[in-house]
């Protein structure tokens, strides 16, 4: 009991957090009736999966997630080490870190859309619950 | 409780408990031989008899390898350099660096890895980051990978994204200002 | 009527009244040079973590602490209309024609972005610089873009909540 706790829950625990952290934000986009609360689960949910993929590119050797270092190469500073680029040092996958940082700017310019819209909903419907703009909607139609 | 958010509740578990039954087979993190990260199997293999291993220290791939890299279709040009290396890992091994094509660029690059295990020597292909790892201090002089690979590497990408923030920065102008005020 | 030449900037037309307070204007007085001096040092990514969208990023927040501090009105001053049409295309500008200038220097020889056509090296005197000088550019020009477009963003969705306030403060007036 106790090796396969280990092996599945505590070796994996970036998968787990990663999971939760993507069912929050999409529980948060069906269920809730305001627009704004949508907005945000939107960009949990973003966040979920930017984290899931950067903790993708660790690698170590020898040992159990340890000695990775960021990808800036070290020593080639002059006041580290004297100028000389070291051998030997483990550097995590970079390529993660570029896609992400795309990723990321257009998971901003997605949001800063979404609230204009919502401005001009507010303005139309002069509410922004979700059940009253489809009742609104609904008298709206009867002939 | 209304009905959406019931039936969004009950979702919502059902797709959390289809997650944690495909997270059970992803390997744990920090793989120590992480394929991303080193190189990719070919499952090319052949048997390691002395007159193989003599031509690969010689620095000439013996030709029943050839035949079968180019039988996939990978390529091997004419002008190949092979080195031993991996050595420093405690791997047994000989890298094959193949002339790249490309213009205003250092050429030599790392691009087969043979390793000698268990008596049959397998083919592995180095993966793009390990270039990048390795030849960004000398070709760019910056020693910043991430910032060089967006810049450089990959600078399409970069290209296309800046588009996407003008993009959104006109588009809120139009849903926002209406003729006359704001 | 228009005056030829100088046109209204519409933070003049209507004025938004703002309280100040005191602790806050002294302390925004302070604090923005060094934050706008911040982001010039993350825009330049080469030499630690950071790069063009961070520090552009923390520059639009610099722009953001003064329309706290001093009310939207000063704010539409110091950032006004035609600025943001000049600096978002700006940016765009320097990167796609550093791609163009490698096409044409080397006389329709190199692709698109290729770095390594320029004839740096003949002016410099090390063929590595091509990469530090090249993403200087590069990354110069994106931190402007982002500037400008999300200080653009933050002021349209400012400005459109006074008015909404203004709006339902007379009709609740009334």
């Amino acid at each position: 009991m106790m090796e396969w706790l280990i092996a599945e829950v505590f070796a994996k625990y970036n998968y787990w957090v990663s999971i939760v952290l993507m069912l929050i934000g999409f529980y948060a986009m069906i269920a809730k009736d305001n627009l704004m609360k949508k907005i945000i689960g939107l960009n949990i949910f973003q966040t979920a999966i930017i984290l899931f993929f950067i903790s993708l590119g660790d690698v170590s050797i020898g040992g159990w997630g340890g000695g990775v270092t960021e990808p800036i190469v070290k020593g080639a500073l002059p006041w580290e080490t004297g100028g000389i680029v070291e051998h030997g040092v483990v550097y995590a996958n970079p390529l993660p870190h570029v896609l992400m940082l795309t990723a990321i700017v257009v998971g901003a310019a997605t949001t800063a859309v979404a609230l204009a819209l919502v401005i001009r909903i507010h303005e139309a419907y002069g509410t922004i619950e979700e059940s009253e703009i489809i009742e609104k909607e609904q008298e709206r139609e009867l002939p | 409780m209304k009905a959406i958010t019931a039936s969004a509740l009950l979702f919502v578990i059902l797709l959390g408990a289809l997650f944690i039954y495909v997270a059970e087979d992803i390997p744990a993190f920090g793989d120590p031989y992480s394929p991303a990260n080193r190189w990719v199997n070919l499952s090319i293999g052949i048997d390691a008899r002395n007159h193989v291993l003599e031509s690969l220290n010689e620095g000439v791939v013996p030709d029943a390898l050839v035949s079968e890299i180019k039988n996939r279709g990978l390529p091997l040009p004419e002008g190949y350099k092979v080195e031993r290396g991996g050595e420093e890992e405690g791997w047994k091994g000989w890298d094959i660096l193949i002339p790249k094509g490309e213009m205003f660029y250092p050429n030599l690059e790392k691009y087969y890895f043979i390793m000698n295990e268990g008596n049959r020597l397998w083919v592995y292909r180095y993966s793009v980051p390990v270039r990048w790892e390795e030849r960004c201090e000398e070709e760019m002089d910056l020693p910043n990978m991430v910032t060089a690979g967006l810049a450089d590497y990959r600078g399409y990408d970069t290209l296309g994204e800046t588009t996407v923030i003008f993009t959104a920065g006109v588009s809120v102008i139009l849903l926002l200002r209406r003729r006359g005020k704001l | 009527m228009r005056v030829r030449g100088k046109s209204k900037e519409h933070g003049q037309e209507h004025k938004y009244k703002h309280k100040r307070d005191v602790i806050v204007t002294t302390i925004a007085r302070l604090m923005i040079p060094f934050i706008q001096m911040y982001a010039l040092y993350v825009m330049v990514g080469t030499e630690g973590a950071g790069g063009g969208f961070q520090g552009g990023v923390v520059f639009a927040a610099s722009f953001v602490l003064f329309v706290t501090a001093f009310g939207i009105t000063k704010g539409r001053g110091r950032f006004p209309e035609s600025w943001n049409a000049a600096l978002s295309s700006l940016g765009l500008y320097f990167y796609a024609g550093i791609g163009l200038l490698c096409i044409i220097l080397s006389l329709f020889g190199a692709q698109y972005l290729n770095y390594g056509a320029l004839p740096l090296w003949e002016i410099i005197g090390r063929p590595e610089t091509r990469g530090l000088m090249i993403t200087f550019v590069v990354e110069v020009g994106i931190a402007i873009t982002v500037m400008a477009v999300f200080t653009s963003i933050f002021f349209d969705l400012a400005w459109k909540g006074e008015e909404d306030k203004e709006d339902n403060k007379e009709e609740g007036g009334e």
